[in-house]
């Protein structure tokens, strides 16, 4: 590359980015191979749920955030009863424990599989979009679409509709399924297993670009279980607390070019939530399948590059599989659907794992069990300085390529971390420029 | 024209303003007796209630720049659907992909059409306009004269 051809200024713009639930945009400006400027931008409106919760009784927690967004609406239902159940005190029975962790299958699982088949294979394989693929891979499109009806199944069977589950109340389910209508999801599970697991080989083939980082990794962590409800939230770092203590050691900061807050580690900055910080976190925790899965395609924790996050979700595909289908062979049916539950005031935390990470909910409650205040922390707020410290460090690396090509392959970066940006703006378009 | 009654899917986010067309759609033509099918207007869901009708109308709101409430009614078959004018539905893979997944795949039911209602406003917990509210009772009466005209007896 000559001198002037080094120092040539560019501007890489994407004003809608596809392929990503809600509106981001991005803007990436270069000065020759060095990056002058990031900006992973959230335009659409704040969602403002944090402020219409207070004033709302408790029971309404989990049919309102369950609203927040249409991809993970357990994520929202769980992370808020389980905060709600520690302001008040309430111990839920064992086994309504484990068909919450059922019902978390069945979303990661219908969630994974749009992600991994739909929206982002479609970046690996150079199409613009899954219709343009399903043309010359109608097989594995139909894969996909069969493994998400799957998940969406075991979700409407324990949440009871198809959309915005009722089912999740605080201190347990307002129903549970009875073993006969859990039995007679085996089948399709075990096919979504097999099918799984060639999913992570046909990914895990897909060409990854040659980039890692060093990121702090956090996720929730139990000593028993690949995390879904409960646990400590560790980092690869040296971050070991209680969830009560969260807002100890995470500051949320507003920047002028995003509606979302941005949510970062204090005193150390971005970290990344989601599949590879489960993985790099919580390995040993998987099950064998989805570890002989990681090791057969040469993948061992922790996994640096990003872009290799679609083989991550895959391997999850396999955990949720195989966790379901443990559970449902194990299953009696709780005694009582729920515990009673009486208002107390009170703080209460909770976080678990949604698909694309770890999301924190705080809610303080009156003693009649109103809600005096709500917090409500995205993954995809808290990956969005991380996201945009993947672009820093990744695109010089693209600084020769066409223009087509330097924002296909941002976008791609940024959809590696499967954004819904619906759920960050409590409060995305691509620009890159060149000088 | 007699046939087969058609299976209604309406879709939409009755908490986002105008984007509730669909899901107001669906509960004036319960109150009129109509069986209809709600759901969010994911994709994968939508291709699976393809498979188990023949005969499909879907009701959601649209953005084509015409005016507020006005009324689209597109045969599904006739011409590709305009993606962009189902931005408005809170999913990466809505309604538009769908359907051209499912043309894709050969799974597009024999007869669909889409009735869009035109929105404006689909911010969290905003009132739909009232262009769109009066849209809704002429959607939900042209389909209830569809379907009396498929079951009534030659």
């Amino acid at each position: 590359m000559s001198e002037k051809a080094s120092q040539a200024s560019r501007s890489i713009k994407v004003d809608y980015l596809a392929r990503v639930e809600g509106e981001p945009a991005l803007l990436v400006k270069m000065k020759g191979d060095k990056v002058q400027d990031v900006k992973f931008k959230i335009f659409e409106p704040p969602r403002l749920f944090e402020g219409f919760m207070r004033g709302r009784h408790f029971s309404e927690v989990p049919d309102i955030t369950a609203r927040i967004c249409g991809i993970c609406p357990i994520a929202y239902q769980m992370s808020g009863v389980h905060a709600v159940e520690q302001a008040l005190g309430v111990k839920i029975d064992p086994a309504v424990r484990t068909l919450r962790r059922l019902i978390y299958c069945g979303e990661w699982i219908e969630s994974h599989a749009l992600h991994a088949y739909l929206l982002h294979a479609p970046d690996f394989l150079g199409y613009l979009d899954a219709i343009q693929m399903a043309k010359d891979h109608m097989a594995l499109v139909e894969q996909g679409l069969r493994i998400k009806k799957i998940g969406n199944h075991l979700v409407t069977v324990l949440g009871g509709r198809e959309i915005h589950p009722i089912s999740v109340c605080v201190g347990g389910f307002y129903k549970v399924p009875s073993k006969r209508e859990l039995r007679a999801l085996v089948d399709d599970l075990k096919w979504a297993l097999e099918a799984s697991q060639a999913t992570v080989r046909a990914v895990a083939a897909f060409p990854f670009p040659d980039f890692e980082d060093d990121y702090e990794f956090v996720s929730l962590s139990h000593p028993d279980e690949y995390p879904f409800n409960e646990g400590r939230l560790v980092s690869n770092k040296g971050l070991d607390i209680d969830i009560t203590e969260f807002n100890d050691h995470f500051v949320e900061q507003h920047v002028k070019h995003s509606n979302a807050l941005q949510c970062r580690l204090r005193q150390r900055g971005s970290y990344m939530v989601g599949p590879l910080a489960r993985f790099a976190l919580n390995y040993d925790k998987l099950t064998p399948l989805a570890k002989e899965s990681a090791r057969e395609v040469g993948l061992a924790p922790p996994c640096l590059n990003p872009f290799k996050s679609i083989t991550v979700r895959a391997i999850e595909l396999v955990f949720a599989c195989e966790e379901a289908l443990r559970i449902i062979a194990e299953y009696e049916p709780p005694e009582k659907p729920r515990v009673d539950v009486k208002p107390r005031a009170g703080v209460g935390h909770g976080a678990s794992e949604a698909p694309r990470g770890m999301l924190y909910h705080r809610y303080e409650l009156d003693s009649h069990g109103l809600i005096l205040d709500a917090r409500i922390i995205p993954p995809t707020a808290q990956n969005q300085k991380r996201m945009e410290d993947d672009l820093w460090h990744f695109v010089p690396q693209l600084a020769t390529k066409p223009e087509n090509e330097v924002t296909w392959l941002c976008e791609q970066a940024i959809r590696n971390y499967d954004p819904c940006i619906s759920c960050a703006t409590h409060f995305l378009k691509l620009k890159v420029e060149r000088e | 024209m007699p046939g087969p009654a058609p299976l209604i899917i309406c879709c939409g986010n009755p908490n986002r303003g105008d984007d509730g067309a669909g899901p107001l759609v669906a509960r004036r033509l319960t109150e009129l007796g109509i069986k209809v099918r709600e759901l969010s207007g994911e994709a994968s869901a939508l291709l699976e209630a393809f498979e188990t009708s023949e005969n499909v109308i879907l009701v959601d709101a649209v953005v084509t720049g015409r005016e507020l409430g006005a009324v689209h009614v597109w045969d599904a078959h006739s011409a590709p659907v305009v993606r962009e004018s189902f931005r408005c539905s809170t999913h990466a893979f809505g309604v538009a992909e769908a359907i051209e997944l499912a043309r894709v795949l050969g799974r597009l039911p024999a007869r669909i059409r889409i009735f869009g209602v035109e929105g404006g406003r689909f911010t969290m917990e905003e009132e739909p306009s009232p262009a769109v509210l009066e849209a809704v009772e002429s959607v939900a009466r042209q389909i209830q004269q569809e379907v009396i005209a498929c079951t009534k007896h030659p």
